[in-house]
């Protein structure tokens, strides 16, 4: 009779089956414990080391480059749990205030005849608005626009201002960028100020 | 000696004149953690310090911007000087120059001190005039 011989053919066939597949399984799960010990980290992990060393990086650049100084760090000093968002906050004030400051700049150089008082005046602003959040370049910059409102050195000022404009844009968009990495991180990390 | 009872940190009343937000938003934050705790008064100008400091407000220090719409830091400083309030008067501006100090000394504060604000500069303030 076949049947029997049939059925056991079968029987060892499923049973093979049964095994390789067990086999594949357990050798997918040699991985599922690593991922089960990572289920409490950001995954993937490597990922996350890499996003903290850009971070790092990027902001020994901006004060290498002298785009920021010591302020900043004093500003997030301050950034503690109950203010997660501090600097970035500050920041953004600091953008709003100046964006208006240039404009408010760019107006009064063109009225005839410049106040120099005036201008200098908005120079002052935006200088102590700057060194708020430890913007070096914009700081020495709005200096230097302030000299040429004393020498009433119009061409100067005109040249400073075109000068200020460019650093702002610049700074701009490198603390966006900064901003943005430090946005992946999680509110926590971004707190507890680890980015000496 | 082992024996000295520990300082007790008191709240100190500190009002913090400056039109600019960014610098009250920094200021208020350096000022969160300070002394035993610091209630904060703000004015955004020099006429309304010397209004507050007129209708009675007491404070334990005043810090005061110089550049100020209305009326400024130096003008706020002789007015208040004027009323008899002796209470500490700090002059803060975004430059640093002698002239600049001397204004404030002469129309009658205490002392000055460039800005921003930092940790550092608050708490020599504080120590300089007991607050600490």
């Amino acid at each position: 009779m076949i049947m029997p011989h049939t059925h056991s053919l079968l029987l060892v066939f499923f049973g093979q089956c049964f095994r390789i597949c067990e086999m594949w399984r357990k050798a997918a799960d040699s991985r599922v414990p690593l991922v089960r010990q990572m289920k409490d980290m950001p995954e993937p992990n490597m990922d996350y080391s890499n996003l903290r060393r850009q971070i790092i990086s990027m902001k020994k650049s901006l004060f290498d480059q002298g785009y920021l100084d010591e302020q900043f760090n004093q500003l997030e000093e301050l950034q503690d749990d109950s203010s997660p968002n501090f600097v970035e906050e500050v920041v953004a004030l600091f953008f709003k205030d100046s964006s208006r400051l240039l404009t408010n700049i760019e107006q009064a150089l063109e009225k005839h005849p410049q106040d120099f008082y005036r201008l200098d005046s908005l120079a002052h602003q935006f200088k102590g608005s700057g060194s708020s959040i430890g913007a070096l370049r914009m700081k020495n910059e709005c200096s230097m626009f302030k000299a040429h409102c004393s020498n009433r050195n119009l061409e100067g000022c005109r040249r400073s201002l075109q000068k200020m404009k460019r650093e702002h844009a610049t700074l701009k968009q490198k603390l966006e960028t900064y901003f943005q990495l430090l946005r992946q991180v999680g509110p926590r990390e971004r707190a507890v100020n680890s980015w000496k | 000696m082992a024996g000295a009872a520990a300082k007790e940190r008191r709240v100190i009343r500190v009002l913090l004149v400056e039109d600019e937000e960014i610098h009250r938003v920094r200021a208020r934050a350096l000022l969160r953690d300070a002394a035993g705790g610091v209630e904060l008064g703000e004015a955004g100008n020099g006429a309304e310090a010397v209004r507050r400091v007129r209708e009675g407000g007491a404070y334990d220090l005043i810090l005061t911007d110089r550049q100020m719409p209305v009326m400024d830091g130096h003008e706020a400083t002789r007015q208040i000087r004027a009323l008899g309030v002796t209470t500490p008067i700090v002059g803060l501006s975004s430059d640093s120059l002698a002239a600049d100090a001397d204004a404030f000394i002469k129309a009658g504060a205490d002392d000055f001190t460039p800005k921003p604000l930092s940790k550092e500069k608050l708490n020599r303030i504080l120590a300089k005039f007991n607050l600490a």
